[in-house]
């Protein structure tokens, strides 16, 4: 499989960075949404640690992975999609990647107003990128929890446009972002055989 | 003649140099305005300092009578603050100080030792949480008709239950807490 992306397919690293912040966001979702409950010990300590040092992982992720986007590019769009169709997913592909940053720093300004550590694996304390604040933790707390909620919500979308494309289309939208020949889709193999 | 100089410069003579006995012993202080007690640590390599707002301080001290020195201070805990309300939630509840059945801390010195100049140190015994273990603060002492005394100790934690259990991780929040004090202290 090629690193770059061609013009029918996505490439490793895109593939990569595409499926590991799944992932992550995946663990995130279970870490973020249980820990809340957990009684304070230290064994909560280390799960928020987790959770706040995936979070800044992620989103190193997204600079690199955005970077990629502007400096690879991106294979040609599938003919034959309607354009209302087109600009729905487009849009939705921006919004995930602004929520992708603003997930990750509404929680780092969330961690900064209670004033606790950003101590990420426990190698290296990061600064507050905010200023310790009761009212700011007000709002930015409900924040990082609604952008969560929107997040999934396109997220869903997202996935449900391209199993859809893949089932009932029977286009290579999901195909090509998948490595090659885990999922059988006609017009790819065609395109490729015909290269 | 002889007679009364017997009977009346004897006992004026001694009441003369009563005073300067009892200033042989040392001189009692109480806590003047502009006292602090402050302590500060680390969490998860981040530096918390906090203070105990109402402490209080009786001394006895004198230079040059170390041997009937001695230094009381009384330390409520329930108004310990780092100025993090988290903190201070964990720090005063039954994991850590556990102020509810431990109201006050309490420490005595009556050892005092010279170190040269205007530094001294007190040996003394700090009651925390349950427990009394030896705690040696180093202080400076600057006389004055308001005497200063500024000092520091280390308090290790683990020593008095402070944060056991699970909260014994030193990576965590390590075992020494510094603790420094300034008493400003006027004459009784």
């Amino acid at each position: 499989m090629s690193l770059h992306n061609s013009d029918d397919r996505w490439g490793a690293v895109s593939q990569g960075f595409h499926w590991l912040i799944v992932i992550l966001i995946v663990v995130m979702a279970y870490l973020g949404l249980t820990m809340v409950e957990l009684p304070n010990t230290p064994h909560k300590i280390a799960v928020y640690t987790l959770h706040k040092s995936i979070g800044i992982s992620i989103l190193a992720l997204v600079v690199l992975r955005l970077g990629w986007r502007l400096y690879a590019g991106r294979p040609r769009e599938l003919t034959g999609i309607p354009t209302w169709q087109s600009r729905i997913a487009s849009a939705t592909h921006i919004a995930l990647y602004v929520l992708l940053f603003a997930m990750p720093l509404s929680g780092w300004v969330v961690n900064s107003s209670t004033g606790f550590p950003l101590h990420w694996f426990n190698l290296v304390n990061l600064p507050p990128i905010a200023s310790k604040s009761d009212a700011l933790h007000a709002v930015v707390r409900p924040l990082h929890e609604w952008l969560f909620w929107t997040l999934i919500v396109l997220a869903c979308m997202h996935a449900a446009a391209a199993i859809y494309h893949h089932l009932f289309q029977r286009d290579a939208t999901l195909a090509r972002m998948l490595p090659r020949n885990w999922l059988r889709a006609p017009s790819t193999d065609r395109e490729t055989s015909n290269a | 003649m002889r007679d009364l100089r017997r009977r009346v410069l004897g006992p004026l003579l001694l009441a003369a140099l009563l005073p300067m006995a009892s200033a042989a012993v040392a001189a009692d202080y109480a806590q003047a305005a502009g006292s602090s007690l402050v302590f500060a640590g680390s969490y998860q390599g981040q530096v918390f300092t906090g203070r105990f707002p109402d402490f209080s301080t009786r001394l006895t001290f004198d230079p040059a009578q170390l041997a009937t020195s001695k230094l009381d201070v009384t330390i409520p805990l329930a108004s310990a603050t780092t100025a993090n309300a988290d903190y201070d939630t964990q720090m005063r509840g039954d994991a850590f100080l556990d102020a509810g059945r431990f109201a006050q801390a309490h420490y005595v010195a009556t050892k005092f030792r010279a170190l040269g100049g205007n530094r001294y140190a007190a040996d003394g015994t700090l009651t925390l949480h349950g427990v009394s273990k030896p705690v040696t603060l180093t202080f400076t002492w600057t006389p004055g008709a308001q005497p200063v005394l500024t000092g520091k100790a280390t308090v290790k934690r683990l020593e008095f239950g402070v944060g056991g259990g699970d909260w014994a991780d030193t990576s965590l929040i390590p075992d020494a807490i510094a603790v420094s004090a300034k008493v400003v202290l006027k004459p009784l």
